[in-house]
Order: structure tokens, then sequence, then C-alpha cells
């Protein structure tokens, strides 16, 4: 525990050290929620598929997800870094846990994370967005989305961990990613999916994450999920399980990579 | 501090063995003993070893075969233990280098749970040591190889190591730097109660630092002793000739001479010892008129711990490389 909270401190504090490493990361999903939000906005008529919400209600707990996702793949840009640079050396040699290594990178990566959503909310809500009035809602969709994290955290450091070269992690992550934002329910709702689209869409662990945020976050639920919305229950069990699936992932190739 | 280890050997190792796949063999069959308190200087080419053989020994790598102990504990079976009790520096640079050098000391001291205090006392003594205090608030890739290098010292010193592994501390050094580094490294030892084992492929580094230098090739132990006891062996003088033609004639000649004490032949170099290097110049060469041998080049000197090596390993290890290539190696390796 010491040494996951000492190498978040370090990672945290060289990332408030760095102004265009914060810019970059603030500014992303605000981009994001204005240009496609207003965008898709214009374009769709009132009533679809948000139901008399906005379709950036609609859309914001995708872009909550997708910063996740391009934070999970910086944090496993950052662990290639340290690993080619013999940086991780100086974790191996000291006496802590080798899970801890990588959880001060994931736990880092989530902090990051969090502090996107929190401002893609409050961009969302400026533009037109209703919340939820149930503040206990707002931070189970935080945690929610700290889980889903956590496990595309690990997806990335276990990439990171079995190549070194950047250009190909890159190349993997991003095969990855396309799929995980588009095929979701991230953009548009799964009642509206043809059905293979819709059973893919229901392998994807962030389709459950950001069902669950559209129910604990925002208001008419049901309108937002453009049908029945899945069980809250089931979103947290997915999410989470996909949370220690993606450690394990990552800590299984860190092992493999420093025998 | 455990004082009952006292007695046994700060670091041992018996047949260690290390393989990479079925083909590369870096470590093979390596045996090891550095009584504690004392500079044992690994002195090798690169590709000897040296780089595998501290990884072990700091837990990095496990062997393939063979054991290891440090402070008597087991590296594989008891790494945890290993790992609170050592310090080391590797051969490249390992700098977050975002951080100050404030920072890197402070966290590497949070990592081995050293409470805020004594952290604290312990960085600013060793800024001071390594001079570096009026440079520790600037992050560290603005500072120069050699100031890298000081830092990544006295990070490894931030946990009062009982033993402390530095991987060619100087390589890529200036000149300057390096004898800095020295110094640093005389003071450690007669502060006493450490342990150094450090890997070096320069001749001069191991003659001023080291107790004991251990000539390891091929990832075996060739040698090893006080650096003025393997020099001494060599005679008082060696000539080194260099030529073309009959070369095992020549050499069975020069040693039938009374004032011959060694002869090594090495690939190119044969060397001897002998009591007197300008008085017997004259009588080695005319050991060859009488051969097909042709003399192409012959020098006197001061035996060197590099006739020492020669003589083990019938190469000569380049220690006067340039910077350039030494960089270069630095990345190949």
């Amino acid at each position: 525990m010491a040494a996951t909270a000492t190498l978040w401190s370090k990672q945290m504090r060289k990332f408030l050290a760095s102004p265009e490493e914060m810019f970059g990361l603030l500014i992303q999903p605000i981009l994001w929620v204005v240009l496609f939000g207003v965008g898709m906005k214009s374009m769709l008529s009132a009533g679809m598929p948000g139901g008399g919400e906005p379709y950036v209600a609609f859309m914001l707990p995708g872009i909550v997800v997708l910063s996740a996702l391009s934070g999970a793949i910086g944090g496993g840009s950052v662990w290639l870094t340290e690993r080619l640079r013999g940086i991780v050396k100086e974790y191996l040699v000291a006496p802590i846990p080798r899970l801890s290594i990588l959880m001060g990178n994931a736990l880092s990566t989530m902090t990051k994370s969090m502090f996107q959503a929190i401002i893609v909310l409050v961009v969302g809500v400026i533009l037109g967005a209703r919340l939820s009035p149930n503040p206990v809602g707002w931070l189970g969709g935080l945690v929610l989305v700290a889980g889903f994290g956590l496990g595309f955290s690990g997806i990335a450091l276990s990439m990171a961990s079995q190549t070194d070269n950047p250009g190909a992690y890159h190349a993997m992550i991003m095969v990855l990613n396309l799929p995980l934002l588009f095929l979701s329910n991230a953009l548009y709702p799964l009642a509206t999916m043809p059905t293979w689209m819709r059973i893919g869409s229901l392998l994807n662990p962030a389709t459950y994450t950001i069902d669950g945020l559209r129910q604990m976050m925002f208001r008419d639920p049901s309108a937002l999920a453009g049908g029945d919305p899945l069980p809250l229950w089931l979103c947290w069990g997915a999410v989470l399980a996909f949370a220690a699936l993606g450690m394990w992932l990552a800590y299984a190739a860190f092992r493999k990579s420093i025998k | 501090m455990n004082e009952g280890l006292q007695d046994g050997p700060a670091i041992e190792a018996r047949g260690l063995v290390k393989r990479y796949g079925d083909e590369v063999v870096a470590v093979d069959g390596l045996d090891l003993s550095v009584p504690a308190n004392r500079i044992y200087g690994l002195l090798g080419p690169n590709g000897a070893g040296k780089t595998t053989t501290i990884s072990i020994l700091t837990t990095l790598l496990e062997p393939t075969g063979g054991e290891a102990k440090v402070l008597g504990l087991d590296v594989v079976k008891q790494a945890g233990d290993v790992r609170q009790r050592v310090g080391v520096t590797f051969q490249e640079m390992v700098l977050d280098d975002e951080l100050t050098g404030r920072q890197v000391l402070d966290y590497h001291g949070r990592l081995y749970r050293i409470g805020k205090a004594e952290r604290k006392a312990k960085t600013e003594e060793l800024l001071a040591l390594v001079e570096l205090r009026e440079a520790a608030e600037r992050k560290a890739k603005t500072y120069s190889g050699g100031m890298k290098r000081r830092l990544e010292l006295a990070r490894a010193l931030m946990t009062t190591p009982e033993v402390l592994f530095l991987d060619e501390p100087t390589l890529g050094l200036d000149p300057q730097t390096r004898a800095r580094i020295w110094d640093y490294l005389r003071a450690l030892k007669e502060e006493g109660g450490m342990t150094l084992l450090l890997t070096t492929h320069y001749m001069n580094e191991a003659e001023e630092l080291a107790d004991t230098v251990g000539i390891i090739d091929r990832g075996k132990l060739v040698v090893e002793g006080a650096p003025q006891e393997l020099i001494e062996q060599m005679g008082a003088d060696t000539i080194h000739v260099i030529g073309d033609g009959e070369r095992d004639a020549f050499v069975e000649k020069v040693r039938t001479l009374p004032f011959v004490q060694t002869v090594d032949v090495g690939r190119t170099v044969i060397q001897v010892g002998v009591d007197s290097g300008s008085k017997r110049l004259v009588e080695i060469v005319s050991q060859a008129t009488g051969n097909a041998f042709e003399i192409e080049d012959i020098t006197v000197s001061k035996p060197s711990l590099g006739d020492v090596f020669l003589k083990y390993t019938g190469r000569r290890l380049r220690d006067t490389d340039s910077p350039q290539t030494q960089h270069r190696m630095l990345l190949m390796s």
C-alpha cells in the first residue's frame, strides 16, 4: 500500500509539474463534448435518441469512458517509457510488492480520468444536460468509471509489458480502442442497433460502464438508454470483473517480462 | 545491522550460471566471495558477464543454476530481505529526470519506507556529499552526465545499504568527474560499514579503488587477488613483443633465458616479464634475429592490471577507449 501510494504520488507530481500534459488532458474531453456533441445535436431532430433529453446528455457518459480509455493508453505509454529507460529497475530492486508497482501507475491514470470525468460533466451541464438530483449517484458513477479505467489500464499495461516498441504498442492499443468506443452504446442506443452489433456491444465492458453512468448520474435514464436499461447490478458486476481481469492480465505480463 | 553476519562473506556465489535460451551463456559457473567492508572490483571486457552477475546479486534476475548469497541471504528465496539491505547503481543512467534532484532522493527513500525526518536529513547529507546542493531544485533532465551519475550514487546511498553494487560507475564520464566519483567512493570506504562491489573495464579504476580485483572473462572468474599482488606476479618489468613469423620458436628461446620470469602468449602480443626492461631489451630482440621471426613492435613498461588481464585471458582489455566508442557499447549492451 505504501509503495503504491508513493508511486502514485510521484506520477501525480510529475503530472502537476507538466502544464502541457495537464492542458492536453483537460482540453481533449472538452473538445469532444463541444465539437461532437453540438454537431450531432444540430443534426438530430429533438426527441431522438434522447427522448426529450438533449443528445449531449446521451453522449456524455461515452465521452467520460473515451477519456478514461485515452488516459489508460497514456498510462501504458508512461509504463513502456519507464521500462525502456530502465526506471522500472529502480522499483524492482526496492523491497516493494511487484503488484504495487503496477497499481501505482494504474491508480494515477485513474485519478486523471476522474479529473477528466468531472470536467466533461461540468461542460455537459453547461450545454444543457441535466444530472440526477442524487449526489450518491454521481459518486457511484465516478467509482464505476474508475473501475473501467482500472481494467483498461491493466490491458494497456499488459501490452506495454509485452513489447519494446512504442509504435507497436500504439498500433495494438488503437485496434482495441476503436471497437471499445464504437461497438458500444456510447454514441448510439443499444435498442436501435442491428443484432450483431448489439451482441458485440454487450460483450464490451464500456457498454456496462456507460449504461451504469446513465442510470446513476442522469435524469430520465430509461429515455437516455433508448429502451430498457441494463440491470444496475449487472453493470457493476461486469465493470468490477473487467477491472480484476485487466489487472490480472497486467500482472501476468509484467511477471513474464521480468523473468 | 546483523552482527552475526560479520564473520561470513558479504557476497558469496557458488557455481552461478545464467543462460538465455540455449545459445547464450552470460555467466558460466561463477564463484565469488567478497569479505565484508571491502571494495571488490570485478574487471572484465564488455560481455564478460559483469552486469548479469550484478543483476542476479541484486535480485533483478534469477540464476539458471548455482546459488548466491548477499549478507547470508539467498538472492532468490530471500529476495525481499536482500532488497531491503543493498543499494545499486546501474550501468545506464536510470533517472526519472522529470523530477528534481531532491525529489529523486526523497521518492527513493519513501519506497524504502524511511521516515520523513530521516529522509530529509539523509537527502541534505547526500546532496552535500555529491556536491549537488545548488542543483537540488532543478529537474534532473537539466543535469550533465556527471551530475546525473552523482545523483544516482546519492540515491543508492539514501537507504544506507550494507552492500553497494556499482555497475560501471564512471562509464562515459570525463576524467575529472571520474576522479571525483573515486573520491566519494574512497570516502565511503573510510567511513566503513559498507561492502562495495563494482564492475569496471577501466584498469586504473580497479587499481585505484579495489582491495581485491577479480578478473572475469566469458562468465567465469579467471583470477583474483589484490591489485598489487597480481601485478607483482608479472615480474619487475614487462616487455611486449608484436611480430610476425615463427612465434613458437621465438617464445621457446625466450623462455630459456635466465632473467625471464614469465612469458605469456596472447593472440597478437607476447608478454615477457623480466627483472629489468631496459637492460634486457636488446637480448630479447637478439633472440628474434636467429629465427624466422620479425619483430614489428617492442615496448617496455611497468606491468599493470592490463598485463595481468592479458596474461589470463589472452586478450587485451581496451582501457583507452574513446568516450564515443564507450557510448556506443553502452547502447549496444
